[in-house]
């Protein structure tokens, strides 16, 4: 018999609200959600854990990376990279992008951009009623090409996009076209 | 960095009962499950307070996905008050403080056993199927590291060569529940045990639905708008079960799934398989006010 319910503790809450938001984000691409806090702390903290390993471009997210005992990895063993704003595609040829046998290989990348202005995109696939169009600017040129030809259904990569405390996601089952 | 700022104070049970590493782990696999609709994501699948093979899968996505705010709907085969749903509620709201509802429309998260309620669900609830059985392929190839190459490689001849030995030997697909279903174009599923009713409830639908087998530690998701198509030949269409004629003795609703209860005498007598449907239908009939959901069957059909 339990007495009281267990606490609702500060961490338990952002890990919660964080995942919340970014399930949403990639069952519905190119949707934007609020994050409870800005930056990657949330997702960090919903997702990372001693079972991980992480790539880490950006030295002021190492700390709190560091702090879940995480294994600090290169990208090409990474199944999670916090790229912080991306300026060069090189990072993405090394991406694990899973096998057919064991799509869930495939890394997750989370970078900065701007949501809502510049390049427009129009996205198709499973969440997507019919296509979707997002603005999306602060990435590498090329990089929706580069996308679309790393990702050969069902492997692939999920790139999820932070711009402060909003975030959009494109699952490796989104249809990117540049516009 | 000192030990103390590792540590975290001490407490008899994490919120929700899980660990915080265990919803880490569920977590990914969620991520993971909803980019590649349909495919059977592994998970190590913790031990919780009921045994295996009843419902611990969708527990342990209940678990994690559960905060103080969610307001919880627990069903096994229809019914909000059948012994394991009950169960089920009850633990949830325990290590949650989460609201509990028998009302489909007000709930956020709804565990299910094996049916999809009757009401359209919408974009802001998340639907949790326990699964007994995660993998389809598993009546043509028992070995699961075969069936998995077989997943990858698209291989599902030996589906389409059971539903014909079916039509061949009985005159029609005689696939009651899981009826297999191919998602997104690329994987089959089975989408647990849901009567072939409820199939169609899954294709380009408004809600997130994830599916989670405990025991066999696999869990997939159908995301929101995602094309779930259940195999059929050209010549065969798919057909749901033959209820749309059948009326609730108890409730006097009609065009929904029945449950069938033999009677002494030969006969059968029907009532409906969400029983929260059943109950609103009497309250109405009672002058109570009562707020209907759009339901996914109008008059017996699917709309």
């Amino acid at each position: 018999m339990i007495a009281a319910i267990p606490a609702f503790t500060e961490d338990e809450a952002q890990a919660n609200a964080a995942f919340e938001a970014l399930l949403w984000a990639l069952s519905r691409p190119g949707q934007i959600r609020t994050l409870p806090a800005p930056g990657e702390s949330g997702l960090i903290a919903a997702l990372i854990d001693r079972e991980c390993k992480v790539f880490c471009a950006d030295p002021l997210l190492m700390p709190a990376v560091l702090r879940t005992g995480a294994e600090i990895a290169e990208a090409d063993r990474a199944d999670h990279l916090f790229l912080g704003e991306m300026r060069d595609l090189s990072v993405l040829d090394q991406l694990r992008l899973g096998s057919d046998l064991y799509p869930d290989e495939g890394a997750t990348v989370i970078a900065r951009a701007r949501l809502g202005e510049g390049q427009a995109l129009r996205l198709k696939g499973p969440g997507i009623d019919g296509s979707m169009s997002l603005r999306v600017s602060g990435l590498p040129d090329g990089l929706w090409h580069k996308r679309a030809d790393l990702i050969r259904y069902p492997m692939g990569f999920e790139l999820i996009l932070l711009d402060g405390d909003r975030l959009a996601a494109l699952p490796r089952s989104t249809l990117v076209e540049v516009l | 960095m000192s030990l103390s700022d590792l540590a975290k104070p001490w407490a008899a049970m994490s919120y929700g009962f899980l660990d915080a590493s265990a919803k880490r782990e569920l977590r990914r696999k969620m991520v993971k499950a909803v980019a590649v609709p349909g495919c059977q994501m592994p998970y190590a699948s913790r031990e919780v307070p009921m045994a295996r093979g009843w419902g611990t899968g969708g527990l342990q996505v209940s678990l994690t996905l559960i905060n103080p705010k969610s307001v919880v709907k627990v069903i096994d085969q229809g019914a909000d008050d059948s012994v394991n749903a009950a169960s089920i509620r009850r633990f949830l709201a325990r290590v949650s403080g989460a609201m509990t509802t028998t009302d489909t429309l007000t709930a956020s998260l709804i565990q299910s056993r094996h049916r999809i309620p009757e009401e359209k669900l919408s974009d802001n609830q998340v639907l949790v199927l326990q699964v007994p059985n995660p993998e389809p392929l598993r009546p043509v190839q028992p070995n699961m590291s075969i069936a998995r190459q077989m997943h990858a490689d698209a291989d599902y001849s030996r589906m389409w060569l059971q539903l014909y030995e079916q039509i061949v030997c009985s005159g029609r697909v005689m696939q009651g529940a899981s009826y297999p279903s191919l998602v997104n174009g690329r994987h089959v599923m089975t989408p647990s045990p849901i009567p072939r009713w409820d199939v169609p409830k899954l294709h380009m639908a408004e809600h997130l639905t994830i599916l989670s087998a405990g025991r066999e530690k696999r869990l997939f998701a159908v995301p929101p708008f995602t094309r779930v198509e259940p195999l059929v030949f050209d010549d065969v269409p798919f057909q749901v079960e033959d209820h749309a004629d059948l009326s609730c003795y108890r409730s006097g609703a009609r065009g929904f799934f029945m449950n069938e209860i033999p009677q002494d005498d030969g006969t059968s007598q029907y009532e409906l398989s969400d029983s929260e449907y059943g109950v609103k239908t009497i309250r109405d009939r009672e002058g109570d006010p009562v707020r209907f959901g759009e339901t996914w069957y109008k008059n017996g059909k699917f709309s």
